[in-house]
């Protein structure tokens, strides 16, 4: 069901959209970035540079995108999805044949001005795709194995290219995001259920043949899942993350050390305080309550999402938003776990609190195609 | 269900008879039926949007309560002395029979690198170089600048170098505590500890394996932490140990021996109260094995236990012991000892010409291979077999090291009457030291079987019966009388009545074509004391020769006898045995009072 279908006569034009902007999303957006302004500041022992500064030009920039994406109706954005998507998939094959190596993972194209990362933009080109895929669709085919067929292939094609870089924690986002895409669109129950049992299949496999000649993993894959299992067997190896992370925690306790007080982090004990880390930061100089507080922005921002996706009576737009909200949802579920240990560490960054250009910029982008959603909606 | 068609006729029909575009009613119709459709895949994917807002609660949910668990709990700090769950450190002592340490463990510190934490890595470098000027200043500063994030760059250091180390005050520079096996008396009882090394090392502690000796045998038990820490105590005694290895060194060098080795048993409870095999080394160093020539020539061969030898002479008294059991003569019986005895092609001469006749003692005491051989000809190869069985001469000794499974006896391929005969003067037989002292004490401790030990007995440790309690008197006796007027009378010590057996073998050419003329094992295989037999001395020399009396002597009466005369001297006291006052020889002069 499409657009061409509804009354169009009432959405708002020109400036007016300005009006029609679901903006608690934007303003608990802006309250999360300066989350991460001030936790850069924090972990910079008290200065702009070097984090805090970019980070600001780059959330100021992805704003300014943000509206101007805001501002384009949304079927020019579903007619768009295609072309995003092949354009992602050839960016991830330059990254492949040209780009540059950082921490022993091909990632980034550098663009002069800043790196980018054409990983985190794949996230959100294949919940677009995705979605104007199930919009043009036939609802009675959604189940039809070939038609099934055909998301898992558009899901599997990047994520095997993120694969090669390699980038595990983005490559589960990928699978995972689109998977719910596919379970909102109304794929049968029967497929998912058939994948989670051969998930649990293989996983079972995985740990049965380990020892034997016929084990799946390499041998240091297997010990980074018993160093998961139990950091402390490898305090300064690979547990070191996790159990540096703990104690940042645990010594934040409820209300926390005070901003600028961390120890833990600002003594350099974590490698990567300033990315996938930086919760940690957050943890100890605010403690609990400071962790449960940055945790509510989120859920609110989920939560206004699947608000505007409800109302909305456009299934690309509904779906386009309910994608990117549950991709943001996987981005810092994960990331918090695995900061506490709940899950491996995979290398995933906590949204728009994380230093890093390529996350922030893509990021705002795919709000602002939410914010077309919500703008343009049938009324 | 019932479904609208698309085109009804009846309206289509109507349609047109009013002049409408019946289209209209098929758009109209479909319209409807994708409002349907649409609205029920709404409520379906509203459904589905509550399963993953329960499957998102849930997430959020955990996240919270190990946010929650994780404020609420105590800072745990990195242990870095944790054991490592799969290597378990603290390997339980060795004592002697007394409680004295033989081997135990100390506390020392590894080194290693984590370049990754290090502030200054090229400074670090520097001054490890200055601090152990083994190490080489460029390769460590290519080590630590590579990509590599952990360099192990010393196994122990001792406390001094560690301070030095930690003085640089380099984060990146870290130590592991390490436990290293520790032999305190230095080679004593090399051979019976054998040695230990590192097994699977990290960074908290390393694995202590045995790699011979009881520390191989024994190496779960020492390092089964539910003993909890309790010593392995052994029957050797530490002090004896010494004194046997020093005397029996002196013996070797004297001797011009090179290689020698002694058994000490006791004959009732099996405990083996000193074993020593020369030349030995240090197990706090253990040499590396030789990788060319004859293992046998390496100071890691245990000759006591490994090395199996033709001990000639020794085993005559096994011939006798057997065919005074079997009353098949007593010990006065006479045999024919002319010589040569010939049998096909192989002829047996005796070292003296002893005359046409000796008693069963005599050919004991003057050691008469023809004597011998004609006894075992009544006895028979079948049954002398068994015996020889029933005294475990004929497989490898159950003492607890791994290196006598090593030491398994060499038979002949086909036991014949001639391999018989030979055999009954310890020729077509090889066996180790540690198999003739069992069978010597299993002989002389009233005749029942006694398996040797390292480990501490609580008691006597008799088995199934050998010979009857009259021969092994007779043995202890016909032993006594070789001390006192045969071969071994250097083997007289004052107050102990020795017993024991000579046995002076011609080794043979390793090349297998006959044996050497200037080439033997003496052994002497001794009882004391005599009258109530207590330990049994095995002392065996490889090779000896010494000048005496204007000649090359290398029998064992003049090589083994007085080595093993001098330990009994030096050990019987400190076994606690007092020296019995002989009785005064009878004056011949008769009192009478009347």
């Amino acid at each position: 069901m499409s657009y061409l279908e509804y009354n169009l006569k009432t959405a708002p034009t020109g400036l007016s959209k300005i009006f029609h902007l679901n903006w608690p999303v934007i303003l608990l957006l802006t309250a999360v970035s300066c989350v991460g302004f001030l936790m850069l500041f924090s972990v910079a022992g008290g200065s702009l540079t070097p984090w805090v500064e970019p980070q600001m030009k780059r959330f100021a920039l992805g704003m300014v995108l943000m509206f101007l994406v805001a501002m384009v109706p949304i079927w020019f954005w579903r007619n768009m999805a295609g072309v995003a998507y092949l354009g992602s998939l050839a960016l991830l094959l330059l990254v492949e044949l040209f780009g540059a190596v950082g921490m022993g993972a091909q990632r980034w194209i550098d663009l002069g001005f800043m790196r980018l990362q054409p990983s985190e933009l794949t996230k959100f080109t294949l919940v677009m795709i995705l979605a104007a895929y199930y919009d043009w669709l036939d609802v009675k085919k959604t189940s039809r194995p070939f038609w099934v067929i055909i998301p898992i292939l558009l899901i599997l094609v990047p994520t095997y290219l993120v694969l090669r870089q390699p980038d595990l924690g983005t490559a589960i986002l990928l699978v995972a995001g689109g998977g719910i895409i596919m379970f909102l669109a109304g794929v049968s129950w029967y497929y998912f259920a058939g994948v989670v049992a051969s998930g649990v299949g293989a996983i079972t496999a995985v740990f049965k043949l380990r020892g034997t000649e016929w084990q799946f993993l390499k041998d240091y894959q297997y010990r980074r899942i018993d160093t998961f299992l139990d950091p402390s067997s490898d305090p300064l190896g690979a547990g070191y993350h996790i159990t540096q992370s703990k104690i940042a925690l645990g010594s934040g306790g409820w209300t926390g050390r005070g901003f600028m007080q961390g120890t833990q982090s600002r003594l350099n004990f974590l490698p990567e305080k300033h990315t996938d880390f930086i919760f940690t930061t957050l943890a100890e100089e605010f403690g609990f309550v400071g962790g449960v507080s940055l945790l509510t922005l989120y859920t609110l921002i989920i939560f206004f999402c699947v608000v505007s996706a409800l109302r909305n009576k456009d299934r690309f737009s509904s779906l386009l938003t309910l994608g990117i909200a549950a991709t943001f949802f996987l981005f810092f579920a994960v990331n918090m776990s695995m900061v506490m240990g709940l899950a491996p560490v995979v290398g995933v960054p906590l949204p728009l609190v994380s230093y890093g250009g390529s996350a922030m910029l893509v990021i705002l982008v795919a709000f602002g195609l939410v914010q077309s959603a919500h703008v343009h909606r049938p009324r | 269900m019932t479904r609208t068609p698309l085109r009804p006729l009846a309206r289509i029909l109507e349609a047109r008879q009013k002049g409408e575009n019946p289209d209209a009613i098929e758009r109209e119709n479909i319209r409807l039926r994708h409002e349907e459709m649409r609205d029920k895949a709404r409520v379906r994917a509203e459904g589905r949007l509550l399963v993953l807002g329960v499957f998102f609660f849930c997430a959020f949910f955990l996240v919270g309560l190990r946010m929650t668990h994780l404020s609420g709990s105590a800072v745990e700090e990195p242990n870095n002395a944790y054991l490592g769950p799969s290597i378990t450190a603290q390997r339980a002592d060795i004592t002697d029979r007394n409680g004295r340490i033989l081997a135990t463990n100390l506390v020392t510190n590894s080194l290693y690198a984590q370049p990754p934490v290090m502030v200054d890595r090229v400074g670090a470098a520097k001054a490890l170089a200055a601090i152990f000027p083994d190490l080489n200043e460029d390769r460590l500063i290519e080590k630590f600048t590579g990509e590599r994030t952990f360099i192990w760059i010393k196994r122990k250091l001792s406390p001094e170098q560690m301070q030095a180390v930690h003085d640089i005050g380099e984060p990146g520079l870290l130590f592991g505590p390490r436990e290293m096996r520790l032999y305190p008396n230095g080679s004593v009882a090399a051979h019976v500890l054998g040695g230990a090394s590192f097994g699977r090392e990290d960074v908290h502690a390393a694995e202590v394996i045995g790699t011979a000796g009881v520390e191989k045998t024994f190496d779960e038990y020492l390092r089964d932490p539910a003993n909890n820490g309790a010593p392995l105590q052994l029957s050797l005694d530490l002090t004896i140990q010494a004194a046997a290895e020093q005397v029996l060194n002196g013996g070797m060098r004297l001797m011009k021996a090179k290689g020698a080795a002694a058994v000490l048993m006791d004959v009732h409870t099996g405990e083996i109260v000193s074993l020593v095999s020369l030349p030995d080394f240090d197990p706090n160093d253990r040499p590396r094995p030789l990788t060319e020539g004859v293992a046998s020539d390496s100071p890691l061969f245990n000759r006591a236990v490994q090395g199996v030898y033709e001990l000639g002479s020794t085993f005559k008294i096994f011939t006798a012991a057997q065919a005074l059991d079997a009353r098949l003569m007593n010990r006065e019986t006479m045999i024919d000892i002319r010589g040569p005895l010939r049998w096909g092609r192989f002829r047996i001469s005796d070292f003296h010409d002893y005359g046409a006749q000796l008693s069963v003692s005599d050919i004991i005491v003057r050691s008469s291979n023809i004597g011998t051989a004609r006894i075992a000809q009544q006895i028979g190869p079948a049954r002398q077999r068994a015996f020889l069985g029933s005294l475990g001469l004929l497989e490898p000794t159950p003492v607890e090291m791994v290196e006598a499974s090593g030491g398994r006896p060499l038979l002949p391929p086909n036991w014949s009457e001639l391999s018989a005969m030979t055999i009954s003067y310890g020729h077509g037989l090889s066996t180790s030291p540690m198999h003739l002292a069992a069978a010597y004490a299993s002989l002389l401790n009233g005749g029942t079987r006694v398996m040797p030990t390292l480990l501490l007995q609580d008691g006597p440790q008799h088995g199934e019966r050998v010979v009857s309690t009259d021969t092994s008197a007779i043995v202890r006796d016909l032993l006594r009388q070789v001390v006192v007027r045969g071969t071994a009378s250097f083997g007289e010590v004052p107050g102990y009545a020795v017993g024991g057996k000579t046995g002076t073998a011609d080794k043979p050419r390793e090349n297998g074509g006959g044996y050497y003329d200037d080439k033997v094992i003496a052994t002497f295989a001794s009882v004391f004391p005599a009258n109530d037999p207590k330990y049994v001395l095995i002392v065996t020399l490889d090779e000896p020769e010494v000048h005496t009396l204007g000649e090359m002597r290398r029998t064992a009466g003049w090589t083994a006898v007085p080595v093993a005369a001098e330990i009994i001297r030096r050990v019987a006291p400190l076994l606690g045995l007092r020296p019995q006052i002989e009785p005064s020889p009878a004056s011949g002069i008769t009192l009478t009072s009347n």
